[in-house]
């Protein structure tokens, strides 16, 4: 089955993945994101055409808690996160933290 | 616990099968996840080149399409983004790294010409096309890093699962079978001691009656001697 790609943020954020033929987006303008952003996620999660999600780091801070961890331990769709301090998409530096035992991003 | 069990040898016998065999279990499985830890590593040497490509290629591609929006205006950027005709598609197969289930995504029309895009090329500028073929990049390496990252996400969850088996055999049920061994062990140790004390009190005891008997014996001979020879 074929999948597609999904981008979830500002306008901003989305415009330029449109322009690159994305055509799954949600457009969450900033001033509602703790209101909206959670619904819109949860309907990329559910949606099965959705592949791979991209989001902002930043806007991961506007979720709900249930719904951050719902998306950041998603294989189906796999959420990439742009921006921040660049350690890895979601929780995957506290993941690695927990499994393995040390933090192996430290040196980033 | 070890009160549980009954100490017989039988259950003794069982108790010594089962250690043998949790201790095979602990060996492989800590096997396993030494090597599943070794094959994570190589996955994320890959998923930090990745993840530098992708902040890179991110903030050129924010460069480009701020530049665009400030030479052509917010408006035609949104115009001609809205008026994309083709679209990337994915398609997942998937690869077995130890029994660990991995994605390998595939992807077409990500990268698009000038005439594919859809949108006019002259009412737009170049900085619009500079913009999407960033952009069509800055796809590229998201798609690379949601494989290596599917990856280290199922990895790291089958190496959570394989340690806290390894540690519940190590920590758990291997000191608990031991100390049921140890019991029974001593217990069956205590049997055999009271029995051989048991033996020697009885034997003692034989002894004794032996010897009373022997003694009441002779005394009635010594009586019938001296009867004889009084006689």
């Amino acid at each position: 089955m074929s999948q597609e790609i999904a981008v979830i943020g500002s306008p901003d954020f989305t415009t330029g993945f449109r322009l690159a033929g994305v055509r799954k987006f949600a457009d969450v303008p900033d001033d509602d994101k703790a209101a909206e952003l959670d619904d819109a996620v949860q309907g990329m999660l559910t949606d099965e055409e959705v592949g791979i999600l991209v989001m902002h780091e930043d806007d991961l801070e506007h979720l709900s808690r249930g719904v951050r961890n719902d998306v950041e331990t998603s294989v189906e769709p796999v959420l990439v996160t742009l921006g921040g301090e660049g350690a890895g998409s979601g929780g995957l530096r506290e993941q690695i933290k927990r499994a393995i035992g040390i933090d192996l991003m430290e040196e980033d | 616990m070890a009160k549980d069990v009954k100490p017989t040898r039988k259950n003794l016998m069982a108790i010594e099968d089962r250690i043998e065999l949790s201790e095979r279990g602990h060996d492989t499985l800590e096997k396993k996840r030494d090597g599943l830890i070794m094959e994570f590593m190589d996955i994320l040497d890959q998923a930090q080149d990745v993840r530098s490509d992708l902040n890179e290629n991110y903030d050129e591609a924010q460069r480009k399409i701020n530049m665009a929006r400030a030479m052509e205006g917010d408006v035609a950027v949104r115009g001609a983004a809205a008026a994309l005709q083709e679209h990337p598609e994915l398609t997942t197969e998937s690869k077995n790294i130890m029994g660990v289930v991995v994605p390998q995504i595939e992807s077409s029309k990500v990268r698009k010409s000038l005439d594919e895009r859809g949108y006019g090329v002259l009412g737009t500028s170049a900085r619009i096309d500079e913009a999407a073929e960033a952009y069509e990049e800055l796809l590229e390496t998201i798609i690379l890093a949601a494989e290596v990252e599917t990856a280290m996400k199922k990895m790291l969850d089958e190496i959570e699962t394989t340690k806290r088996r390894v540690n519940a055999l190590e920590f758990k049920l291997l000191p608990e079978l031991k100390s049921n061994q140890e019991y029974i062990e001593q217990k069956l140790e205590e049997q055999e001691r009271e029995e051989i004390f048991r033996m020697k009190k009885i034997k003692a005891k034989k002894e004794e009656e032996e010897k009373a008997e022997r003694e009441a014996a002779e005394q009635e001979a010594e009586e019938a001697e001296t009867v004889t020879a009084d006689d």
